[in-house]
């Protein structure tokens, strides 16, 4: 499963989902979908979300442990 | 987001399924004569008390909801210049398409609508061939698959939405 830190650090720069989605252009909904990891970003967005919350993608997505090692 | 008309709109078409469902009761047993001679060519239908009461009521009420529908897809129209929807529009309005979060909630609730289909359209069939089932019926099999997708795919739907909101 794909983890993310999304919600933390759009709460560090203290944005909305809202503010985050204008940002990224997309809406608050697919933010908050993303934030409890219900769907995964395509490339584009995880690219966009990481330079409008300025880290790296990595950084800021990656695949769980367990499921990482398995394969 | 939430008062979004698209989200909305499987609810108004179970409305009016259940309404045509209403109205082909009150028309399934109507005396019909058909007149055909020299001097005249006429089509009478007859309706009992009850069901032209009912055909009556359900015109009245379907007129009514189309005008208050047509008045919300036009309010949604202005609202949301960017995403328009034609009452004659082939695509199911209902699809929510504005990102790729959107389209992935929709992907899911279409497959599981897909799934119903694959299963009670078949078994309709089937049971219409099998067995010796009243007009009425078949119409009201179709009417429930109708109704069923709807439901089906609000309720996906709604289920993200409501997730997302706690």
């Amino acid at each position: 499963m794909l983890k993310n830190r999304v919600k933390e650090l759009r709460a560090r720069y203290g944005f909305t989902q809202s503010d985050l989605g204008k940002r990224v252009d997309v809406t608050r909904q697919t933010i908050a979908f993303i934030e409890k990891g219900e769907f995964s970003p395509s490339i584009t967005l995880a690219l966009k979300l990481a330079d409008a919350l300025e880290t790296k993608v990595d950084d800021l997505f990656w695949l769980e442990e367990e499921e990482y090692n398995e394969k | 987001m939430k008062n979004d008309f698209r989200l909305n709109y499987p609810l108004w078409m179970m409305a009016f399924i259940l309404l045509l469902g209403v109205l082909a009761f009150g028309l399934n047993s109507p005396i019909t004569e058909f007149v055909n001679t020299e001097n005249e060519t006429s089509f009478t239908i007859k309706l009992e008390a009850l069901e032209g009461f009912l055909v009556f009521c359900s015109i009245l009420l379907y007129f009514a909801m189309l005008v208050i529908f047509m008045a919300r897809l036009k309010k949604h129209n202005k609202e949301n210049p960017s995403q328009k929807i034609s009452p004659l529009a082939i695509r199911p309005p209902e699809y929510l398409e504005q990102d790729e979060g959107m389209t992935y909630i929709t992907r899911k609730a279409v497959q599981k609508v897909y799934s119903f289909i694959t299963l009670a359209l078949p078994l309709l069939a089937t049971l219409v061939i099998l067995l010796p089932l009243p007009k009425l019926l078949i119409i009201y099999g179709i009417l429930a698959i109708a109704f069923g997708q709807y439901l089906i795919y609000y309720l996906e739907v709604r289920k993200h939405f409501k997730e997302e909101t706690e």
